[in-house]
């Protein structure tokens, strides 16, 4: 074993003298499937492939219009094409307005500090042509679109340490994320169905989409060049017959399947027959499905391929947006061309794929081998961020061209058109503008797809999220986490949950939050990429041709019926048996890892001299997938299935015969033999091994000390905890202005960390401190996972944290834009001389730096010009200092409007916060204990942790032991303590290395030591495990989560208390609550918490009516009523003022009498509505909302009686 | 000690010093009683009065550290504290907020005008009194490290600092850590070792076991023995020097016995007690 070192004074002269070339290369490499998939829209993708956006602009293709002027020879009249062509995003730069910078770049930070968006401006070349005249060409701007940062769009590119902290940002940026609105924001990965690759799928919801329908079902997501998919799905009915379904803009459309073999090649019965039983001719059951497919066929009346392209034409012609002068057949081949198959040009190629399809439903339906799991890892690959971004933007620009479309037709209704007017055309387009960057920018600010295709996607919200800095850990796993998708998390069944053996590798099992996105919410193993290139594969075509591949397919002539498929990319290469099969897959293994070598070699000899072209090794692409499927019974359908798309998840693992670094992929992993430990070895058969087998960790797990000790569930809480600890989640402070940032002041490194610590540069961001921990029972106050702190260890600054909080002040928000400003900063000459102003206030209006508030102290002073006054702004919250005060432009010459103000507020760890350990063993601080109390080894070491041994026998972390001893001998040797995981073994043991450590050090074997007593000074009866452990503060803690009340704001409606902590509401005490009580006999507890401190009032009511509401309080005619007590003599004598009355006439006197009452303040007096007397009226004490209750029954004309006695 | 007992009596506690430096006391108390040992160790640790940075006023602060934090490392600096009896409590004190009779003043105004890094160390702090100073180890030391500035940024402040007890604040304990020990061979078996195999190879014997005699292990246990020598190692921060903590927490043991002597004996006398502790009763 080796310790990897702190590495102290190396880290110290990096930080000192930043270099040009980052610090830590695999901490870049967390954001490479979203920056290389951002960077492949605009540059190219691969050798031979042109950047995405020009792919999808050729594959958005040419619109035509027409003007409907015609004349008997052209009905149709003049026409307009218009297409799109050379969409360039420029770097991001100040708007044109800004003119006092000679730079015009603009920089992540200055977006970030003024709350605005990083983005740039995206144009294109709009063509146009009228009839056969000169093309002309018009450049359009699609507004401002955000630019993710690092990626070749961004003036961050290429700059190395040094620079990026010129421009203040971290020194190892990683970029990935767009800033919107000054938020970071981030698309998050997202699983998808494996492209190009039929899978076959049994679903019960599939029988129920009709009559006829079964549960049976081929699907396959076609994947064109530009990245954009297509999903078809081949349903099987009970009739026999076959059909493929896909969607046009979400909505659904069933074609038979049948109809489209015929289009694509013109096939004859007899064709599709052969070409969909092949060589299996014996197979009765196949041959009579086929029979049936056909005979279903014949009911559309089409036999030759013309007539199947216009059938389908016609019926498509109106979701096609197909120009009117095409002729049904060319639509049909449109659709074709724009829907089935779409990873396929060539019509051939298409017509095997869907026969593939046919054949492989078939097979399935007949038991012949099983339907493929599409919750598994072997059938998945990921949508990529930059993909994702690219079909909006591709969208958007479609969107363009179909309003052009729409103009032009009303035009036409309204006889507007002019097609030969320069003046109309140039009116027309200046009239439909589609704003692609405020489209994007609205997809990254809420993370809602807004889309008329949907863009093959089952969810329209949740896929963007911000990526928070609450430390190190969490925001590196914002890039790292890949969602199964929206539309399972409301699924019922658990099985999309599941951890499948087949993720081995890709995802990290232990790093999935518990809870409701358990299983669904994962994270990629830290050596696990995603493919980003679109490879070359002419050399692999001929290598499988040369190797002995037929190509085609097979058909009757063939004796072998069990030929099996080869296929690359979803393209049917050709067939083979499966001996050639399994000799393919070994030879192109090699050859793969022949290229790999060359190509090394070449780059060690002369440096990209010696390019692959002139050297005579083929060009296998090294993350190719050789996914070959050997024969089974009943396992999956076989065939050697090759893959080198991008998005697909690839890792590295060891060729034993080589030794060199092999891509695997998640296909063919399943049928690999890829060896673990060495132990795991099987002579002959083992081809692979692990690189190390922490290689299966996601980042945050590896980052667990000896995990490979713990219960599994307690790595996981690890994984949730570290990443709400209260860390440092930057070193750009400064220059930040997020909402609320966590920092812990008094950051250590870990003494046992693993040695991936190191790569990842995690020093540069401590998350916690080494403690001194005793496991002992000691006064009780550490029971129930409390955790008792040393006062002088806090004192000398354990867990010391702040809180940075910053608020945009924006004076500009009341105002109307184009009004003037009327409001400024500043203290006027009515507020100059105010003490209690001018202490926190400069002249300028704004706070002083370093300036302590308290709640209600004043913030910043606004000078009224309308009213001519000074108003004072107060402080709200707990109390802190002014860290920052940031004066932001809202224009270039605008005078100050919009302030930034960022406060520190210091929170030093306080009884009730919540720490752990890094093996989710939290606990809460109970009591702060004087360094005297509490107990000492004979060394006078004093814990500055006590846990209780009680933590430890359910949960089982022994990790947390094992660091313990490990840091405590680290500690006393002056070494770092390397803590990966799977070091150990039975034969050599964590326990006995370091426990040889700890005797050398003249300690105890086991890390047990004798302990006194503080308080009395005498030995313990026990031995007690006390070693040094590195705990975590966490981001709960009491101060923002405790609520107290005893009177406070009440609803005016109930008079009951509100709640909510931030208003100072109290807590609802509920049912249950209240059953417990009476249950447990607490009367007068009951009453104080229901009555008392709740809605208690006083009111009137009547004896002898029982209304809480008839009586009224009138003024008192003052020789008749003393209001002091009513119900007395005189109040009788009062009876006879209404007796005469009738009711309405009584009620008039009243409501007159309770106009001059509001007015004048006389002594009131208190009558019954309803008895016309005083007499009965007397006080009880009532919740107010009982008087409530009663009106409201009352205006249903119900009476609430009270028995008062 | 100059307490009732006196140097020579076979039953006074007697003190056996077994090595002493610079930071370190290590001694044997011997003919004495476990609290009597414990007190002396928790008095070394929390009550023997020092001299520490309490007060800190901030006129400028440039520097990449908060003021609060700053204010936290200046309070942990150990102050030269020899001459500390001379001083008051500041709640004792006459003045109002603070005064050359209870505290010391220190200044420390840094700007960094160069380029490159400057270190500002605890040395730097300009004090007020000659007495009271930065501990430094030696002649060339140049203390703990305050803050590290880069070109432009200043730090300025004004510290007061105050006399003080660890009770209070851990920056004001003159120790780092106070080594005890009794029984190193566990005669009197107050533990309970736990071990695998054996106790011999697990549990390391300390060098205090020297100075005593492991009990035979055939004799019969002695259940009313109670200890009576006890090994200590102070081990001090430097703000005194060790035999000075050890001694000054003796003096201290014996005001607060004195203390609590005084207390005894109004108690004792009926008439003096009825007027002292008068309607207060917790006193």
């Amino acid at each position: 074993m080796t310790s990897s070192g702190f590495r102290t004074l190396e880290r110290q002269n990096a930080a000192v003298n930043p270099g040009q070339e980052p610090e830590y290369p695999q901490m870049q490499n967390m954001t490479a499937p979203h920056i290389e998939s951002f960077n492949s829209i605009w540059e190219p993708a691969g050798a031979r492939t042109p950047a995405l956006i020009d792919v999808a602009m050729e594959l958005l293709g040419k619109h035509t219009v027409f003007d409907g002027k015609g004349n008997i020879d052209s009905r149709l009249g003049n026409k307009i094409t218009y297409w799109i062509s050379d969409v360039r995003l420029d770097h991001p730069s100040l708007s044109a307005r800004e003119t006092k910078s000679s730079n015009r770049l603009m920089y992540p930070t200055e977006c970030r500090q003024r709350g605005i968006s990083y983005r740039g401006r995206l144009t294109g070349v709009l063509h146009y042509q009228v009839n056969d005249n000169p093309v002309i060409t018009d450049e359009r701007n699609f507004g401002q679109v955000p630019v993710m940062l690092r990626s070749n769009r961004c003036n961050l590119q290429n700059m190395g340490p040094a620079q990026l902290i010129k421009h203040h940002e971290e020194a190892e940026e990683i970029g990935g994320y767009f800033i919107v609105n000054g938020n970071e924001k981030v698309i998050r990965l997202l699983i998808a169905q494996r492209r190009n690759h039929v899978l076959a799928i049994q679903r019960p919801s599939y029988g129920n989409r009709g009559p006829g329908f079964t549960p049976y079902a081929a699907q396959i997501r076609c994947v064109r060049r530009d990245q954009t998919s297509q999903t078809l799905t081949l349903h099987y009915l009970t009739t026999g017959n076959l059909l493929l379904r896909f969607s046009i803009r979400k909505q659904e459309y069933l074609v038979p399947v049948s109809l489209l073999l015929r289009a694509l090649v013109g096939a004859s019965d007899k064709e599709i027959f052969e070409a969909i039983v092949g060589s299996d001719t014996e197979n009765i059951f196949l041959r009579d499905r086929v029979e049936l497919l056909l005979r279903s066929s014949k009911q559309y009346s089409v036999y030759t391929r013309e007539q199947a392209l216009a059938y389908l034409g016609d019926k498509f012609r109106v979701v096609m947006y197909a120009s009117e002068e095409m002729s049904n057949a060319n639509i049909g081949r449109l659709l074709i061309d724009r829907l089935i198959m779409v990873h396929l040009d060539e019509y051939r190629d298409k017509f095997n794929m869907l026969a593939h399809m046919v054949r492989k439903l078939y097979a399935v339906i007949s038991g012949e081998c099983q339907e493929d799991n599409p919750d598994a890892q072997q059938m998945q690959e990921a949508y990529l961020p930059g993909h994702i971004y690219l079909g909006i933007i591709k969208e958007k620009i479609e969107d363009f061209l179909l309003n052009i479309r729409t103009e032009v037709g009303k035009d036409v209704r309204n006889g507007k058109v002019d097609l030969y007017n320069t003046n109309y055309l140039n009116r027309l387009f200046a009239r439909v503008s589609v704003d692609v960057g405020h489209k994007t920018q609205y997809f990254l600010a809420t993370g809602n797809l807004v889309s008329r295709s949907g863009l093959d996607m089952q969810q329209v919200a949740g896929y963007t999220i911000v990526a928070e800095k609450l430390n190190y850990l969490r925001y590196l796993s914002h890039f790292r986490c890949i969602h199964r998708g929206a539309f399972f998390a409301e699924l019922k069944t658990t099985a999309v949950r599941k951890l499948l053996p087949e993720g081995w590798g890709f995802l990290c099992p232990v790093h999935t939050p518990d809870g409701s996105p358990c299983g669904l919410l994962n994270h990629l193993a830290h050596k696990c990429k995603l493919t980003t290139v679109v490879e070359e594969t002419d050399d692999v075509e001929k290598t499988l041709i040369r190797l002995g591949i037929e190509p085609g397919i097979p058909g009757p002539a063939q004796k072998d019926a069990h030929l099996l498929t080869v296929q690359l990319d979803g393209r049917v290469v050709g067939y083979c048996s499966h001996k050639v099969a399994a000799k393919v897959a070994e030879t192109l293994r090699i050859l793969k890892l022949q290229t790999l070598k060359a190509r090394i070699e070449a780059k060690g000899a002369g440096r990209g001299k010696n390019s692959l072209a002139e050297s005579p090794v083929l060009n296998i692409p090294h993350n190719m997938e050789i996914g070959f499927v050997p024969p089974s019974h009943g396992g999956q359908l076989p065939g050697l299935y090759l893959f080198t798309t991008p998005a697909r998840f690839i890792r590295p693992v060891t060729h034993l015969a080589t030794k060199l670094e092999d891509h695997v992929g998640s296909f063919e992993q399943v049928y690999m033999e890829i060896a673990c430990l060495d132990e795991d070895m099987r002579p002959g058969i083992t081809t692979h091994q692990e690189v190390l087998p922490t290689h299966i960790l996601s980042e945050v797990a590896n980052f667990t000390p000896f995990c490979d000790f713990n219960q599994s569930p307690r790595n996981m809480y690890q994984c949730q905890m570290g990443k709400q600890t209260m860390g440092t989640p930057m070193q750009s402070f400064p220059y930040r202005t997020d909402n609320k940032l966590y920092r812990l002041q008094t950051g250590q490194t870990p003494i046992c960390r693993p040695r991936i610590y190191d790569d990842y540069g995690v020093d540069g961001y401590p998350n916690g401190a080494n403690a001194v921990v005793a496991v002992i029972s000691y006064t009780g106050y550490d029971m129930e996972d409390a955790m008792i702190l040393n006062k002088s260890a806090h004192e000398r600054g354990f867990g010391y944290g702040s809180i940075y909080k910053t608020e945009y002040i924006d004076l500009g928000k009341f105002r109307k834009s184009g009004d003037p400003i009327t409001t400024h900063f500043g203290i006027g000459r009515d507020m100059m001389f105010d003490e209690s102003v001018i202490d926190h206030i400069d002249t300028d209006g704004l706070p002083l730096i370093g300036v302590r508030l308290e709640d209600g102290d004043p913030l910043y002073t606004v000078v009224d010009d309308v009213r001519g006054r000074t108003k004072v702004h107060k402080y709200k919250g707990e109390t802190g200092y002014v860290e920052t005060v940031r004066l932001l432009s809202t224009g270039p010459d605008d005078e100050l409007q919009m302030v930034a103000i960022t406060f520190r507020i210091p929170r030093s760890p306080i009884i009730g916060d919540k720490f752990s350990s890094r093996h989710g063993q939290k606990g809460v601080c109970s009591q702060k204990f004087p360094a005297v109390d509490m107990p000492f080894t004979e060394t006078g070491m004093q814990p500055d942790v006590i846990i209780n041994p009680h933590a430890f026998p359910s949960r089982m972390t022994i990790g947390m032991f094992v660091e313990s001893i490990a840091a405590k001998a680290g500690s006393l040797h002056g070494v770092c303590q390397d803590s990966t995981p799977f070091q150990f073994d039975e034969t050599n043991t964590a326990a006995d290395y370091f426990g040889e450590q700890l005797r050398k050090a003249g300690y105890n074997y086991h890390g047990n030591e004798p302990m006194y007593s503080g308080v009395t000074g005498k030995e313990m009866r026990a031995d007690i495990y006390i070693g040094i452990v590195y705990y975590q503060r966490l981001r709960h803690m009491v101060s923002d989560k405790y609520q107290v009340r005893t009177t406070g704001p009440i609803n005016p409606l109930t008079q009951q208390p509100i709640k909510g902590r931030k208003r100072g509401g109290g807590i609802r005490l509920g049912e249950m609550e209240r059953d417990a009580l009476i249950a447990h006999g607490a009367a007068y507890f009951l009453q104080d918490r229901l009555m008392n401190c709740s809605d208690y009032s006083l009111a009137y009511v009547c004896k002898c009516c029982g209304s809480v509401l008839a009586p009224i309080a009138v003024p008192a005619t003052s020789h008749v009523v003393d209001l002091s007590r009513p119900g007395t003599k005189e109040a009788a004598t009062n009876k006879p003022m209404f007796a005469g009355l009738s009711t309405s006439e009584a009620r008039a006197i009243m409501t007159s009498v309770g106009a001059s009452m509001s007015r004048g303040k006389g002594p009131l007096d208190l009558v019954c509505r309803l008895c016309q007397n005083a007499d009965g009226i007397t006080m009880v004490a009532l919740p107010f909302v009982f008087r409530y209750l009663a009106t409201e029954l009352m205006s249903m004309n119900m009476k609430v009686t009270l028995d008062v006695k | 000690m100059n307490g009732s007992a006196h140097v020579g009596d076979q039953n006074a506690p007697r003190v056996r010093i077994r090595s002493l430096d610079k930071t370190n006391v290590d001694f044997v108390l011997s003919n004495t009683s476990l609290s009597v040992a414990n007190s002396l160790r928790r008095v070394m640790i929390a009550e023997v009065p020092t001299m520490a940075i309490d007060l800190v006023e901030f006129y400028e602060n440039t520097t990449v550290l908060a003021d609060e934090y700053i204010a936290h490392r200046l309070g942990l600096i150990p102050l030269v504290s020899h001459t500390v009896d001379k001083f008051k409590y500041t709640r004792d004190c006459t003045c109002a907020e603070y005064c050359k009779e209870c505290s010391v003043e220190f200044t420390l105004h840094i700007k960094c005008t160069e380029s490159g890094t400057r270190t500002v160390y605890s040395s730097e702090l300009i004090s007020s009194n000659k007495d009271v100073v930065p501990v430094l180890e030696t002649e060339d030391d140049r203390g703990a490290i305050l803050v590290k500035m880069r070109k432009g940024q200043e730090l300025n402040v004004h510290c007061i600092a105050k006399k003080g007890v660890a009770k209070e604040h851990s920056k004001w304990s003159p120790c780092a850590a106070v080594a005890f020990e009794y029984d190193p061979h566990n005669n009197l078996r107050h533990l309970d070792y736990w071990y695998e195999k054996s106790i011999k190879d697990e549990w390391p014997l300390s060098k205090n076991a020297l100075e005593e005699q492991e009990r035979d292990p055939s004799a019969p246990f002695d259940y009313k023995a109670e200890p009576t020598t006890f090994y200590f190692n102070v081990e001090t921060i430097g703000c005194l020097d060790p035999q000075e903590v050890v001694t000054k927490a003796t003096r201290v043991l014996q005001e607060k016995l004195g203390g609590l002597q005084l207390a005894l004996d109004e108690d004792q006398a009926p008439d003096a007690a009825a007027n002292v502790d008068d309607g207060e009763p917790w006193v």
